[in-house]
């Protein structure tokens, strides 16, 4: 069968939606990784509370989703400030182990919590761009998609922005870097531990927005899958490096897209670590490993 | 403070550990002891809840009728449910199953929703010749399975087979000659057909089931695309681009309701393609209409039970009773599994009554020759029974097409298939176009 251009351009456009998910997440992984070096397992819960707020907020309010955006990403940055300091500041610097379990424990609380709060049952909301879209022969392109990825793109320009313009960067980045130096410099790196958390938060928080936004459909128990993914973009990319994350997000959503249209659906998720363990054979530090930030 | 915190967490870890342990309820020793395996938490857990409070309703109309008379008792004995949560998940299912059985005791098992759950438990009932009355799983695996014991199965729900036969004889029959006459292709032109699965025995049991009719009778489909997606799918934008440059006629998702919602839904919304959606019958639940609204306007289900088509003849006013109680109860309508637990439980309690005593291999010799007149699902010769070889009872099939009411802002089935039964004829309409394009 002949494929046309527009197709392959199709599978492209979904591929780089997918990223933009993908690498929301991954780089709030590597965010709280980068400052605390304390890997969270219950991330893709953030996501899934993300949705729900969005949501919840949508559901009381019948506001746009987009402009929701201005509440979930606060109310989960808070949300992500309130879980560091009550959950992992305690166990921060005891044994490594103390922190994989609290992440794993976190994650069955997020979701239990979220069934009762939410029930169990599915949602899924409806955006108040559903119905247009541009046809360019036979490629679609539906103007949330463009969106996502719009908004995608500004929340990434302001991190940068932040880490890169600010004092608050600045100190982020001097913990990330040397935590000793940092504190030694007067940097109080326990609050800079609880701002990557909550940044983390909130980027997880944003990504569920997005997610519930574009269509799909999320229940409390939805998480686990987008963070397994996130966790082995962070591997892929780098431990600890943004950029790592934004390219290893945009090529696992390409990758998934072509691996969904030329094997299948069932090699959706079966792809993305194929390509971990090449690259991981090849480069054991991942693509941006040593140039983490 | 710092150990104050400690303390909290730990607290707060062992309720959550608390509320993921106790999904299953103990229930006094008295009377049968029926064990329901519901979805009550995971992906399928709409679709257990209903399960659930289907039997629950049984459960209670009977004992509200005083119960069920127990010859070698003597007297009227209660049908006491127990609660088995499956998590939705293989692991699960095996765990609650267990626990009923090994802990609760129960006499008598029902309800199982999705085939890849109840056919990772099943060996534990065979180990230990529990009757289990499956009103949810339809791989017809379950009970025709070689690899382990499945004489204390019954299967009260229709086999993949029978559903994907019955879907892929009205597309022939009904759906291509539409088709062919109002786009003026000729009649015999063969209809082009995509099947969308579930890479599950449910999913590859029905696609088997397609190819299977196409060939023993001699259809005019033919098959352009064959995309299976893993359980629990949310994003099938590349799998629906992939399909739609096949140019389908018709699309046949086999998925679960949490997944035909946002199949359907991405397809006539993100990808574009035009064309006419069929479900498999475990889609018709309230839920289903709502999370489509008007993506589902035109679509077709394959069904037994529906929420909102109620099939001519004798179980008409079984069927509206039985949504009216369960709506006033509930405050929700109920769905099609529901529908056959709350008639799995009726059959366990009439096999309570025709064995006469909770004796197991009793138990399984009377629903084994038991008949129960249909009671809001239609079944062939208006009779629950098991009597066919694999313990499967027989059900009468229909097939309704979804319209969009912009003015009350609902999705609506009207029956089209078979035609004892039609409220209406099938519709094409006008932004269909064959190929999907």
């Amino acid at each position: 069968m002949a494929i046309d251009v527009s197709t392959l351009l199709q599978i492209l456009f979904w591929g780089l939606y997918a990223g933009c998910i993908y690498i929301l997440l991954a780089t709030g992984v590597n965010l709280i990784f980068g400052v605390m070096k304390t890997v969270n397992f219950a991330h893709g819960e953030l996501l899934m509370i993300g949705a729900y707020v969005t949501w919840t907020l949508f559901s009381l309010t019948g506001l746009n989703p987009y402009l929701l955006l201005v509440a979930t990403v606060p109310v989960l940055l808070l949300f992500g400030i309130a879980v560091q300091r009550l959950a992992f500041r305690p166990v921060l610097g005891s044994h490594k182990l103390n922190e994989i379990f609290l992440s794993i424990g976190l994650i069955y609380l997020f979701q239990n919590g979220a069934a009762m709060i939410w029930g169990g049952d599915y949602q899924s909301l409806r955006s108040p761009f559903e119905s247009i879209a541009f046809d360019i022969g036979s490629f679609r392109l539906p103007l949330d998609y463009v969106i996502i990825i719009a908004v995608t793109v500004a929340i990434l320009v302001g991190l940068q922005l932040l880490l890169r313009r600010t004092r608050l960067g600045l100190a982020l980045r001097a913990t990330s870097q040397n935590r000793k130096a940092a504190m030694l410099s007067g940097i109080n790196v326990e609050r800079m531990d609880m701002l990557a958390f909550g940044l983390g938060a909130a980027l997880a928080g944003a990504a569920g927005t997005l997610w519930a936004v574009s269509g799909q459909v999320f229940d409390p128990y939805m998480g686990s899958v987008p963070a397994v993914k996130a966790f082995a973009i962070v591997i892929l990319g780098g431990l600890g490096s943004i950029p790592g994350a934004i390219i290893g997000g945009l090529f696992y959503g390409v990758a998934e897209s072509a691996a969904t249209f030329t094997l299948g659906g069932a090699w959706k998720d079966a792809i993305s670590f194929v390509v971990l363990i090449v690259v991981l054979v090849i480069r054991p530090t991942g693509l941006f490993g040593e140039r983490g930030e | 403070m710092r150990t104050a915190l400690i303390a909290i967490v730990i607290g707060l870890l062992l309720v959550m550990a608390c509320f993921a342990g106790c999904t299953q309820q103990s229930v006094p020793a008295a009377g049968l002891k029926l064990g329901v395996v519901a979805s009550m938490t995971g992906p399928a857990s709409t679709t257990g809840k209903d399960v659930w409070q289907s039997a629950q309703l049984a459960a209670d109309e009977i004992n509200a009728r005083g119960g069920v008379f127990v010859k070698s008792l003597g007297k009227n004995v209660t049908i006491q449910l127990v609660q088995g949560d499956d998590e939705s998940t293989r692991e699960g299912g095996i765990k609650a199953v267990t626990k009923m059985i090994t802990d609760d005791k129960v006499d008598v098992l029902t309800g199982g929703f999705s085939s890849a759950v109840v056919t990772a438990h099943e060996s534990i009932v065979a180990d230990h010749g529990v009757p289990y009355i499956i009103t949810g799983a339809s791989s017809s695996t379950v009970t025709r399975r070689t690899d382990i014991n499945t004489s204390t199965m019954f299967h009260h729900a229709p086999i993949t087979d029978a559903s994907a036969s019955q879907t892929t004889i009205f597309v022939d029959e009904v759906m291509r000659p539409a088709i062919n006459a109002k786009f003026g292709r000729p009649a015999d032109q063969p209809l082009h057909l995509a099947v969308i699965y579930q890479d599950s025995p449910f999913g590859k049991g029905a696609l088997d089931a397609i190819k299977a009719t196409i060939a023993a009778k001699g259809l005019k489909i033919q098959l352009v695309a064959e995309e299976p997606y893993k359980m629990g799918e949310t994003d099938y934008r590349t799998t629906l681009t992939s399909v739609k440059a096949k140019g389908p006629d018709v699309v046949y998702p086999i998925a679960f309701l949490n997944e035909e919602v946002p199949m359907l839904t991405q397809a006539r919304r993100d990808v574009g393609l035009n064309t006419i959606f069929l479900a498999v019958e475990c889609v018709d639940d309230p839920d289903y209409y709502k999370g489509l609204g008007q993506y589902g306007d035109y679509s077709i289900i394959e069904s037994r039970f529906s929420a909102y088509a109620v099939p001519k003849g004798s179980i008409n006013a079984n069927v509206g009773e039985y949504q009216k109680d369960y709506i006033a109860r509930f405050n929700a309508s109920p769905g099609m599994m529901g529908a056959a637990t709350y008639e799995g439980v009726y059959i366990a309690a009439a096999a309570l009554e025709k064995a006469g005593t909770t004796d197991q291999a009793a138990l399984l010799s009377a629903i084994g020759s038991i008949q129960v007149p249909e009671m809001v699902e239609s079944m062939r010769n208006g009779t629950i029974s098991f009597g066919n070889q694999y313990h499967e009872s027989q059900f009468n099939l229909f097939m309704e097409q979804l319209r969009w009411d912009a003015a009350t802002q609902t999705l609506r089935p009207k029956i089209v298939w078979p035609a004892e039964l039609k409220e209406t004829e099938f519709q094409i309409p006008d932004w269909y176009r064959p190929g999907g394009v």
